[in-house]
Parts: C-alpha cells; sequence; structure tokens
C-alpha cells in the first residue's frame, strides 16, 4: 500500500468512525419476540420504588414485554428535547407544555383503555374504578390525554406533638391562625415555612383562600379565565391575606429557601407550619424524627367569606402521558392501566402513604395518623376542586405568575396590583389566537 | 510555503486531512445554525409544522416589557458590574505578583484554584455559602452577629449575589493571563525608569500597560464574551426554573425552547445572541485598538 492510498483509506476510516461515534444508534438485536416499553418517572417525594416493582409485576404477568424504566428528579429537562426529536418514551410523568401536546396530536388517547375491563376488577371497566373528576383536567375533543398517578390535597401540616405541647389548636378560621401564628413568634417559633425558591408554592394557597371568599360560581370564573376574574376584589382580598401571611409570618430567609430546605426547617421544629401537598411526608421521610406526629388542616374559613367552608383543594398529581411517537403506545396504556388497579394502588397507599385516584385504594390498609388526617379532610369535604390554569397557560404562569408571586410574598407589590398584573397577563392570552383555550366548563357536576 | 509552491498531491493530501472535521463542522454546527436561522423567522412549537411569520419574532424580542429586554439587561449587569471587578482586581493582583511581594508565588496558585473548579461545582459551592438555612455559614455568621439573615438566593437579589461568585472564580484565571503578559516585558525597560526616577505607579501606567494592550483587550472579550452568554450560575442557582428577575438571553432562549416549546421565537434569541456576541466583540476589538508595540 502506497502513502497516498494509506492515507485515503485512513481519512475515510476516521470520517466513518467519527460520523457513527457522533450520531448512530444501536438498537440491541434480541433472539425472542420481546416488546419494550420505557417509562420515564419524575423522581420526586415518593420515589420511583413503587414504580420499579410494579414495573417487575406487570413484566412477570406479561412475559412478551420489557419495561425499562427509569427516574429523575429533573426527568422533564431529559424528556423535553427528546418529545421534540419525535424520540419520547412511550410513558413518561413530568411537567410538559401538555396542551401544546395534546393540540399538535402528539400524545396518544386513554379512552380505548379506559373501557377497557380494569385489571383485579371483574365486571369494571378502567374508568369506573376510578375516582370521578380526575381524567376531566385534560379532555379535548371528547378524548383523555392524561391520568395522574396520586391525588394530593392541599394542606397546612404541622407537628401535633409541637401543638400539644404548647396547647395550640389547629385554626379553622383565618382569625385563628394568625392569631396561632402570634402565639408562635411569642414562643420563638417561625409559624410558617415556606419554599420559597419556587414561588408558585403560593397559588394553591391563594386560590384556596380565594375558593373561601366566593361561591364556586365565582371562583370557576378564574379557571375558565374569564375577563376581569382576577381582578374580582375577593381575589385581590385572597392575594393580600396570603401576603400578609408571607410577610408577616414565614419564617426569615423563607425566600430564599428551596422546598426541601425549608421543609427541613419545619421537620426540625424551627417552623411550626408548612403548606405543601400530601407527598410531604414521604419527602422528608429521612428526616423527620421517629416521634414526629404529622396532623393537617385545610386552608382556614375566611370569616365572613361566601364560600363552602368544607370544600377542600385537592386532585390528581404527577399525571401520566403516553406519547403518539413512542414505540408501543397500546402497551403503555395498557402498563398504566396495571398501575393504576386497585392491588398496585393499594400498595401504593401503604407504601407512600399518600393516595391514588383509584377509588378505595386506602380501604383495608393500615395508614398512618398523617395519611387520616388527609383522608379525614377529603371525606369531610363537600367537594374537591383543583387548579388547571399552571398547564394550559404554561407561559403566563412560568412567567408572569410566578414572578407576580415572589413580589407578592416579599411585599413588594399590593394584592390588587397582583390581580391588575395577572389580568393584563390573561387579557394577552385571550387576545393570543395562537394559544388553545378550552370551552368555559363553569363548576363541575359533583 | 505559499499555495503556488503545493504540488498537487500535496493538495489532494491536504483536502482528504480537512474532510473529516470540514463534514462533522458543517453537520453538526453549520447546518443546524442554518436551520436555527430559518426557524427565527416562524412561529413553531417543534411539533407542528411550522409558520412563516417573518421578522415578528424580532419585533417581539424588543416589545416594551419583553422578557428578552430584562433578560439582556441582566447580561449587560453581568458583564460590566463582575467585569469591572475582575479586570481590576486581577491587575492589581498580577502587578504586586509581578513586583514580587512576600508569598507571590503562593498567592499566583491561591488565586489560580477556583479558576479550575467547574462552574456548576462554584455555583452549587456558593449556594452553600448562601444558604439561610443553619448550612449556610455567612448567614450564621450575621446570626452570631445578632444581623438579620439575608435571603441571597432570593430571585429579586440573585444577581447581586452572583457577582462575588463570579469575581472570585474568574479572577485567578486573568491575573494568570496578565501576569504571563507582564512576565514577558523585559526587565531593561523597568530599570532604565527606575533609574529616571519613574514610581511603580508610573511604570505601571506608561510601561506595563501599553507593553501588554493586546492580552488586555483578549481580556476584555473574554469577559465581554462570558457575560452576554451566561447561563450556569442562573441556571444552578434558580434550580432549573429561572423567573424574569433572573433570566439571562441564555437562560430565556433554552427555557423558551425546552420548557415551552416555543421554538421560533426561542431560536429569534439564539440568532441574536449570536449577532450580539459577534458585533459587541468587534466593536470591542475596534475601541481597544492601539499601535502594536514590539519589544
Amino acid at each position: 500500500m502506497d502513502r497516498r492510498t494509506f492515507l485515503t483509506q485512513a481519512s475515510g476510516c476516521a470520517a466513518s468512525a467519527s460520523l457513527l461515534a457522533a450520531g448512530c444508534h444501536f438498537e440491541p438485536i434480541t433472539s425472542d419476540n420481546t416488546k419494550t416499553i420505557e417509562v420515564a418517572v419524575f423522581e420526586g417525594g415518593f420515589g420511583i420504588e413503587w414504580h420499579k416493582d410494579m414495573a417487575r409485576r406487570y413484566e412477570a404477568l406479561h412475559p412478551g414485554v420489557k419495561v425499562n424504566l427509569w427516574g429523575d428528579p429533573r426527568v422533564d429537562e431529559k424528556i423535553k428535547p427528546r418529545v421534540l426529536r419525535r424520540n419520547p418514551p412511550d410513558l413518561a410523568s413530568c411537567t410538559l407544555p401538555v396542551w401544546k401536546l395534546i393540540t399538535a396530536g402528539r400524545l396518544y388517547p386513554m379512552d380505548d383503555a379506559l373501557s377497557s375491563p380494569a385489571y383485579g376488577a371483574d365486571g369494571k371497566t378502567w374508568k369506573e374504578t376510578l375516582r370521578a373528576g380526575v381524567l376531566a383536567d385534560y379532555v379535548y375533543e371528547d378524548k383523555t390525554y392524561a391520568l395522574p398517578s396520586n391525588l394530593g390535597v392541599w394542606a397546612c401540616w404541622y407537628s401535633k406533638k409541637l401543638f400539644r405541647e404548647h396547647g395550640w389548636d389547629a385554626p379553622s378560621t383565618w382569625g385563628e391562625m394568625t392569631a396561632l401564628c402570634e402565639k408562635m413568634l411569642a414562643a420563638g417559633i417561625a409559624p410558617l415555612a415556606f419554599q420559597g425558591k419556587y414561588p408558585q408554592y403560593a397559588w394553591s394557597t391563594i386560590l384556596s383562600c380565594y375558593q373561601r371568599l366566593v361561591p364556586f360560581e365565582k371562583w370557576y370564573d378564574i379557571e375558565d379565565f374569564k375577563k376581569g376574574a382576577f381582578q374580582d376584589p375577593a381575589f385581590v382580598k385572597a392575594a393580600d391575606l396570603m401576603r400578609e401571611l408571607a410577610v408577616k409570618y414565614f419564617q426569615k430567609g423563607a425566600l430564599a429557601m428551596t422546598h426541601t430546605e425549608s421543609q427541613m426547617e419545619w421537620a426540625n421544629g424551627r417552623a411550626g407550619m408548612v403548606f405543601c401537598g400530601l407527598w410531604l411526608k414521604k419527602e422528608m421521610e429521612k428526616a423527620l424524627p421517629d416521634d414526629f406526629e404529622m396532623g393537617c388542616f385545610p386552608v382556614p374559613m375566611v370569616t365572613g367569606g361566601l364560600g363552602d367552608p368544607k370544600a377542600i383543594y385537592s386532585g390528581g398529581g404527577e399525571s401520566f402521558f403516553i406519547f403518539k411517537d413512542g414505540k408501543h403506545p397500546e402497551i403503555a396504556a395498557d402498563f398504566l392501566k396495571f398501575l393504576l388497579s386497585i392491588e398496585p394502588a393499594r400498595d401504593y397507599v401503604k407504601r407512600n402513604d399518600s393516595l391514588t385516584p383509584v377509588i378505595d385504594c386506602q380501604v383495608g390498609v393500615t395508614i398512618s395518623s398523617a395519611l387520616q388526617s388527609a383522608v379525614d379532610a377529603i371525606e369531610g369535604s363537600t367537594r374537591m376542586y383543583s387548579d388547571r390554569l399552571s398547564t394550559l397557560y404554561i407561559e403566563w404562569h412560568r412567567t408572569l405568575v410566578q414572578q407576580a408571586q415572589a413580589d407578592l410574598l416579599r411585599g413588594a407589590i399590593t394584592g390588587q396590583q397582583f390581580g391588575d398584573r395577572l389580568e393584563a397577563g390573561a387579557e394577552a392570552v385571550r387576545n393570543n389566537p395562537n394559544i388553545y383555550k378550552p370551552p368555559a366548563r363553569g363548576v363541575p357536576a359533583l | 510555503m505559499s499555495q503556488q509552491h503545493l504540488n498537487r498531491d500535496t493538495k489532494r493530501f491536504l483536502w482528504i486531512g480537512i474532510l473529516p472535521s470540514a463534514l462533522l463542522y458543517g453537520l453538526f454546527v453549520i447546518w443546524p445554525a442554518i436551520n436555527a436561522l430559518m426557524y427565527s423567522f416562524t412561529r413553531w412549537d417543534g411539533l407542528s409544522t411550522p409558520a412563516w411569520i417573518g421578522l415578528d419574532n424580532f419585533t417581539n424580542l424588543f416589545k416594551s416589557g419583553s422578557d428578552f429586554a430584562t433578560a439582556i439587561g441582566h447580561n449587560i449587569y453581568l458583564t460590566v458590574v463582575p467585569g469591572g471587578i475582575i479586570l481590576t482586581l486581577a491587575l492589581f493582583f498580577a502587578w504586586m505578583i509581578h513586583l514580587k511581594v512576600a508569598g507571590s508565588t503562593l498567592f499566583r496558585v491561591t488565586f489560580f484554584f477556583p479558576n479550575v473548579i467547574a462552574s456548576v461545582a462554584v455555583a452549587l459551592l456558593w449556594v452553600l455559602l448562601y444558604s439561610t438555612t443553619e448550612m449556610g455559614p455567612i448567614n450564621n455568621i450575621r446570626q452570631a452577629l445578632h444581623l438579620e439573615k439575608i435571603p441571597f438566593l432570593e430571585s429579586a437579589r440573585l444577581l447581586q449575589s452572583i457577582v462575588p461568585m463570579m469575581v472570585w472564580s474568574a479572577t485567578g484565571f486573568y491575573l494568570v493571563l496578565f501576569l504571563a503578559a507582564m512576565e514577558n516585558i523585559p526587565a531593561d525597560y523597568y530599570e532604565a525608569a527606575h533609574l529616571d526616577g519613574a514610581s511603580p505607579t508610573l511604570q505601571f501606567i506608561r510601561i506595563t500597560l501599553p507593553l501588554m494592550w493586546d492580552v488586555l483587550t483578549t481580556g476584555i472579550i473574554f469577559l465581554i464574551v462570558g457575560g452576554l452568554k451566561f447561563f450556569d450560575a442562573v441556571w444552578v442557582m434558580e434550580n432549573g426554573r429561572p423567573s424574569p428577575a433572573t433570566h439571562t438571553m441564555s437562560s430565556l432562549m433554552y427555557a423558551k425552547v425546552f420548557e415551552e416549546y416555543n421554538v421560533g421565537y426561542g431560536t429569534a434569541i439564539a440568532v441574536l445572541l449570536f449577532l450580539l456576541v459577534l458585533v459587541v466583540t468587534r466593536i470591542s476589538m475596534r475601541l481597544l485598538k492601539r499601535e502594536r508595540l514590539e519589544y
């Protein structure tokens, strides 16, 4: 081989090797007909151990299927570019611009699976085994595109032991709440921990306050994005109540704390209470002292308010989506049906001390006092309600609402200015023909 | 060797050698850049068919109160404030070490040390330093002195908090850069100036600065480009969710494309960022141009 030939061939080999290394992806070749589905799970407070075990159980039931399940606290950042590259996993629970995906036809509807027989519930379809209302938030042109994997409750959490020691009672009115905060301050305890690096943690409390002030006919005006809804005097009052709570009673430095840092302050007794979802116990499991008795109460009634005092802010969380671009969407739907069937759901309650959208998932399961107090709050409620604006109008919520909340919580703006800012942003959304707006739904039937 | 002296075989050899790199560069840099430029003229969510909207994305970027206008303000702040401090401190310390003050070797290593830590690790380290929990040493000291805790990491003051971090992590690099330039200047010039009675300050202004001007210009360009592209510390310190109070152009571009699937608008930011870096660098080079001094 002369020098010229050698160099030509060497360059060719180098180029080929570089291209292969950079761009090609090899699928493992299997001799059988095993089908593999990829499932990506948000690894938050509840972890992914339950999901992994259920995947193994599903594989045992379906020998021809392999479930490649992985989780990450930042699963969103990994999935979002893959969705754009048309290479998503089959099934994922993460925060996505869902409505863009739904309206662009990139998600796989779950209706066929929902009307098929459920696992472990003879004679019932999958849909019939799920709590009413959990499917409502992601319905588009009569098709369902997402399913929550857990049932959340927004509540204020406290240590029963701490309350007993000081002779404090869980408040039932806003006045009692602020009086309790004053007592905590006097006792040298910061009344409220807050996940300040994520100002959106205030959103559910603001909406709950607003619910206490107005009948549901008015409250759902916000959800339906009706003109002027955010400038309603009662909404402004709800924002002002939140502002007062933040300025007077949040732990010093709370606005610079992450969710785990602030919740750790609460777990260690340096803060008396914290507003959070049902995932709090599991998320802080390793940090809570052995004798820690968690209790919770819903957002207190505002004296003189016209809202239902027994309604509770609650709904599905950590929703799963099936991608049309996935390799096996039908199998993914079936795996999700298995995840949200009665036996796995009871296992979920047992392990995660939380609830799922499957009816009676907690029946026959010994649950902790913390979960019991949440179950009591749900069972004692007249209506469960939740918000869908954060997923519908993602840009409005992630930028304008997040910033407005941060400013409200540090006392830089008033409730009126907060309402005005949200309304101005909402008006821009209303006037933007490129943003999908669902039909107004009013107050959902119970 | 001039081009006419290259024989045919050598030319072919060179082309074959360049080809793999050129192909890869074209495939992974030029082609995506051309695509990005095209997408910047469209309204596109990355999912459906792009719709041509001409310059709308670019006009929206400069609308009053737009998120981009705020972000560019943050980039200017992160270029000018830490950049000015870094440049001053690096020059001062390099000059001190050059004058061989006591312990100068130790200082050289100590100042350069933060530069070997990855930027994400630096950000995480400062998150810990700034923490308002009992993990944060700065606030613990304040508390011990009966002073209020400062929420350094709160979005509203995060950009100010990033300044000391940038100064700490970057000064060493510029110090070494400037020191190398200073040490290349022949000692005879300083000896002659000393004999003529010039003070160290005068020697610095009249000899050191003019003779290291090219290196200083390079340092300034590095700082400008770094400030305009700033991303990682904001992303880490905001836990991947920067707010309008903290977004820089790069983090906004990422959020628009990958978080909100607003690909057209996001790529318009990318195109503008590219042009901005190009133009600002060019202007800076022209403004800083001086007659080259040979020694």
